[in-house]
């Protein structure tokens, strides 16, 4: 498995477990009947920040954990790690954002449909951000699936 | 998806280029082993310029590293 396949997987997981979160976190508030506009955006807020801290954590801890492999398999002190991309890294990094796009685009679109069908602003509000966190782990998906079975 | 219809005989040219391993070639034409791994098993068609430098560095000119299928294609 290459650097950049390892960065994807440490990022699915991380975005699974953020989407988890959030869906907890949402049917906790359903269920105790908070489900407010001040606790909605703050999930946001939560969610959003908890996004760009774990994908800067899994990236660091991606490097570390793949050099400390690289200098186990070849005893070397200071491993070499093949973390640049090149031209079919980065041809699978586009088709994973096309992907990212497209279902980023379809929540978007259903999320506004919830509204316009008569749901509360915040149905609306709550569906934009679980199909950001779906769509990051649909593109993710797609990555490593082209990464394992070429194109 | 899958297996190209460019064929390619990287594999063979390293062999007759004194056991050139993959990482050599890597670093010579400056992409990850993964993609020459990927170019071997014919999972990936590299664009152009990766393919002439490839035969750059083999000698040999473009046809003789890579083909074309063109299958029931008419002209």
């Amino acid at each position: 498995m290459s650097f950049q396949q390892k960065n994807i997987t440490v990022s699915l997981v991380n975005f699974v477990l953020i989407l988890g979160f959030y869906l907890i976190r949402v049917i906790q508030m359903i269920q105790n009947e908070n489900f407010t506009a001040t606790n909605v955006f703050r999930l946001w807020g939560i969610v959003i920040g908890l996004a760009i801290i774990v994908t800067i954590i899994g990236t660091i801890l991606t490097h570390i954990v793949s050099a400390i492999i690289q200098a186990i398999k070849t005893g070397e002190e200071d491993p070499k790690i093949e973390d640049f991309e090149d031209e079919r890294d980065q041809l699978i990094d586009l088709r994973g954002t096309k992907v990212t796009y497209f279902v980023s685009s379809v929540g978007v679109f259903l999320s506004m449909l919830t509204f316009a069908l008569g749901q509360p602003p915040l149905v609306m509000f709550t569906l934009l951000i679980f199909f950001g966190v779906l769509a990051q782990i649909v593109g993710d998906i797609s990555r490593l699936y082209l990464y394992r079975r070429g194109f | 998806m899958g297996k190209s219809r460019i064929s390619n005989n990287i594999r063979k040219l390293r062999f007759f280029h004194d056991e050139m391993t993959q990482q050599q070639l890597a670093e010579k034409v400056g992409v990850t082993r993964q993609t020459i791994i990927a170019m071997e098993q014919e999972k990936y068609s590299p664009s152009l310029e990766l393919a002439f430098r490839i035969a750059l560095v083999f000698g040999v000119p473009l046809d003789e590293v890579f083909s074309y299928d063109s299958g029931n294609e008419s002209n």
